[in-house]
């Protein structure tokens, strides 16, 4: 790490979570993109990487990405928090080159092995075949060593430094967050069991921890980034923890509309989930208002300077709170009542809701976190976009949005023909598959992942160069 | 009153699905369980910050 | 005195924060015990007594499996009817039908079927929705699949599929092959057969009613 203003090993850990995660993130979208190809020209890589695989590595390699820019935006903020150098720093690198290797290992098992007999060494040694959560049971352990380790050094560090509202929030939210990995460790033969505690994991992750995670992040970027006062950003974080665990933990609800499991499921899964978009919106204004508040302290002060320390970061931080709403609010309200599930549940209607908020809710402000610990890395006062930041944001955004109304309108073919009218056979499948909007809207999803996978390439570039470059003020 | 008491229709009686006794009942009551407890917290705090104040 | 409004003060919300979640998760593990009681696996005697279960038991392999419209839930439900042989059986005791059904179970797993098809409508949007695949029309006596195996029972022609997927080109988009042994589509039949009788609240609507009028193709 030459020319590293960093004196903080906590935040050199950072970087380096945030280097694996970029990496991951590419990987991500070359997988995507392959299965992408095999909707519009299905022979493609058949029976060498089917479509099984490179959506497992597609929607893995998203879970991981994710995990690590999570663990190194905590380790980045944590003696900024705290006011001391994180607890275990050695043990936290020693757990960092564990879980890369692991992860390393995993990704080529799945490529190179692919699919074993149908016996508990399948499930031990290559993939447990359950959607997002399929790293084989080996890893499993390896991940809750991990996590635990992890979560250790964040209570250690919590209780011996200054415990801020920010870090309380956080230590509460990544135990749970870890704990609820271990209920998707177990094998049943009933698979109503097996998806009752698979969205445990899935669920509890994304539309609770992972949310209150983000909205603990959100809060530690204004104050750092427009320097927003901590009292009023802290009262919105518990108002919105308040509400993301108020109507995120019923809300698991929707759910188990279908999967075998009691009908007043339906009930409790309709109301608590159709409030889970109101503490986006919440999260969409805090940061809005609080933007304008300090904007307008500054001009109230005569001085004409924009507050933001660190433009890209914080596009990037903007693009969250909006498209947290819009993807996982919008999208997700969308088809969250059973009398509209029952017909748009398993369809691409849902896939374009997964686009849309996995990238909004999470992507954006992961890839903001990647900024701040690029200014802090190159000792920069304020970071300005480059040519490649204007690229990347654009092409990333302009991609995904573009991918999920793709998928939306192939939606429409796969909910209104495959399921109301020919009754979800497969012959109603297939007719589905056939039609014009269906086909079309593969189409331009895969030109639109294009768009996607070009941007990454600018951000990659530009996360690379920009703390080099001389437009910023340092 | 017959249409506003429905009999029981899941397969199998329980706690949860007697309170769903049709469209909303159990998600309304479990709302208000979680919520009015908020009105004591709410009384508690006043009552705090009116001592702090004096 | 400024009085300072509760609605803005910290504390009140940090506990009304730690009240909701608290209590929502103790909702949340008590609704999951009512709930794992109902979806627990049937046994033997169930099956025979007639007790309706959520999700069967194993040896739901010796009966026929129809999906009807229930008039008091007013969906359909799956119903469990007289003896229906299973790859020519129709007597498979607790022990042998819950080993084909974990192998079935397994298989469905370290085959990867969800990362395609998706099951109970979770997995992957590539292929059929495989919930009720056992009851589908395409598969039955007069269906395409079936006649395109060339075998006379709706198990054997599964079987057949599953073991050499790529042979038989039923969409541009195939099924690839997956190193299904004979014995390991025998389990995954099964297990589809048992999933098909878990009741899922009338999840598909209308499977199989249906056939064709389809605009605009």
């Amino acid at each position: 790490m030459a020319n590293s203003y960093l004196t903080s090993e906590s935040k050199k850990l950072a970087t380096w979570y945030f280097t694996v995660a970029a990496t991951l993130f590419g990987a991500q979208l070359l997988f995507g993109l392959v299965a992408a190809i095999q909707y519009v020209i299905p022979g493609f890589l058949f029976e060498i990487l089917d479509f099984s695989v490179a959506r497992m590595l597609h929607i893995n390699a998203l879970v991981v990405w994710m995990v690590f820019a999570m663990f190194g935006a905590v380790y980045w903020l944590l003696p900024d928090e705290t006011g001391i150098e994180t607890v275990g720093i050695e043990v936290g690198k020693l757990l960092f080159w564990i879980f890369t290797a692991a992860v390393t290992v995993v990704v080529l098992v799945y490529l190179f092995i692919q699919v074993g007999p149908a016996d508990a060494t399948s499930i031990w040694f290559i993939h447990e075949g359950r959607e997002y959560i399929e790293a084989p049971r080996w890893a499993d352990i390896g991940i809750t060593v991990v996590a635990l380790g992890f979560v250790a050094n964040l209570f250690l560090t919590g209780m011996k430094g200054k415990r801020s509202g920010i870090v309380t929030v956080l230590m509460a939210d990544m135990i749970a967050f870890a704990g609820l990995y271990l209920t998707g460790m177990f094998y049943t033969d009933n698979i109503s069991v097996d998806q009752f505690w698979w969205w445990w994991v899935i669920h509890l992750w994304v539309e609770a921890t992972w949310e209150v995670y983000v909205g603990s992040i959100a809060a530690y970027g204004l104050i750092t980034m427009i320097g927003a006062h901590r009292q009023v950003v802290e009262m919105w974080l518990w108002i919105e923890v308040t509400m993301l665990f108020g109507s995120g933990i019923l809300g698991l609800g929707h759910h188990y509309f279908w999967i075998g499991t009691p009908e007043y499921w339906w009930e409790i899964g309709a109301l608590f989930s159709a409030l889970e978009p109101l503490p986006l919106v919440a999260m969409f204004i805090h940061v809005l208002y609080d933007w304008g508040k300090m904007q307008g302290e500054e001009s109230a002060k005569g001085l004409d300077r924009s507050v933001i320390t660190n433009k890209p970061a914080f596009t990037w931080f903007v693009l969250n709170a909006f498209g947290n709403f819009l993807g996982a609010g919008i999208w997700g309200f969308f088809h969250t009542l059973p009398q509209v599930n029952l017909y748009t549940h398993g369809t691409q209607f849902t896939s374009a809701h997964g686009h849309l908020a996995f990238f909004g809710a999470y992507a954006t402000i992961l890839i903001g976190m990647m900024y701040i610990a690029v200014q802090g890395k190159n000792g920069i006062k304020v970071l300005n976009n480059s040519t490649s930041t204007i690229f990347a944001t654009s092409m990333i955004v302009g991609g995904v949005v573009g991918m999920t109304v793709a998928l939306t309108v192939a939606g429409y073919s796969d909910v209104i023909i495959s399921r109301a009218q020919m009754g979800a056979t497969w012959a109603g499948y297939f007719d589905a598959q056939a039609t014009t909007w269906l086909t079309q809207g593969m189409v331009w999803r895969l030109i639109m992942g294009v768009v996607t996978f070009v941007g990454f390439f600018f951000l990659a570039k530009d996360l690379l160069t920009i703390g080099k470059s001389n437009i910023h003020v340092r | 009153m017959n249409a506003m008491f429905e009999p029981f229709v899941d397969v199998v009686p329980s706690f949860f699905g007697t309170l769903a006794q049709g469209p909303l009942t159990l998600t309304i009551f479990l709302h208000t369980v979680i919520v009015l407890p908020m009105f004591w917290i709410y009384k508690q705090e006043k009552a705090r910050l009116e001592q702090e104040g004096n | 005195m400024a009085k300072k409004s509760v609605w803005s003060d910290n504390r009140f919300w940090q506990r009304t924060a730690a009240w909701i979640t608290g209590f929502a998760s103790i909702l949340l593990i008590w609704l999951t015990f009512d709930t794992n009681a109902q979806i627990a696996m049937g046994n033997d005697s169930d099956l025979k007594n007639g007790v309706t279960k959520r999700v069967p038991g194993p040896t739901v392999i010796n009966y026929k499996i129809t999906y009807e419209m229930d008039k008091k839930r007013q969906h359909e439900v799956p119903v469990i009817g007289e003896k229906e042989k299973f790859f020519g059986r129709d007597d498979y005791s607790e022990e042998e039908a819950t080993e084909l059904l974990h192998l079935g179970k397994l298989g469905s797993q370290s085959k990867n079927c969800m990362n395609c098809h998706t099951l109970l409508g979770n997995g992957a949007y590539y292929a059929p929705d495989l919930t009720k695949a056992w009851l589908d029309p395409a598969w039955g006596p007069t269906g395409s699949m079936q006649a395109m195996t060339g075998k006379s029972t709706k198990e054997e022609a599964m079987a057949e599929f599953l073991q050499n997927p790529s042979q038989y080109p039923t969409h541009a988009r195939m099924m690839p092959n997956l190193g299904i042994t004979a014995e390991e589509a025998k389990g995954l039949v099964a297990f589809l057969k048992h999933m098909s009788s878990i009741d899922t609240n009338g999840f598909p609507r209308n499977f199989g009613k249906i056939q064709g009028a389809v605009n605009g193709k």
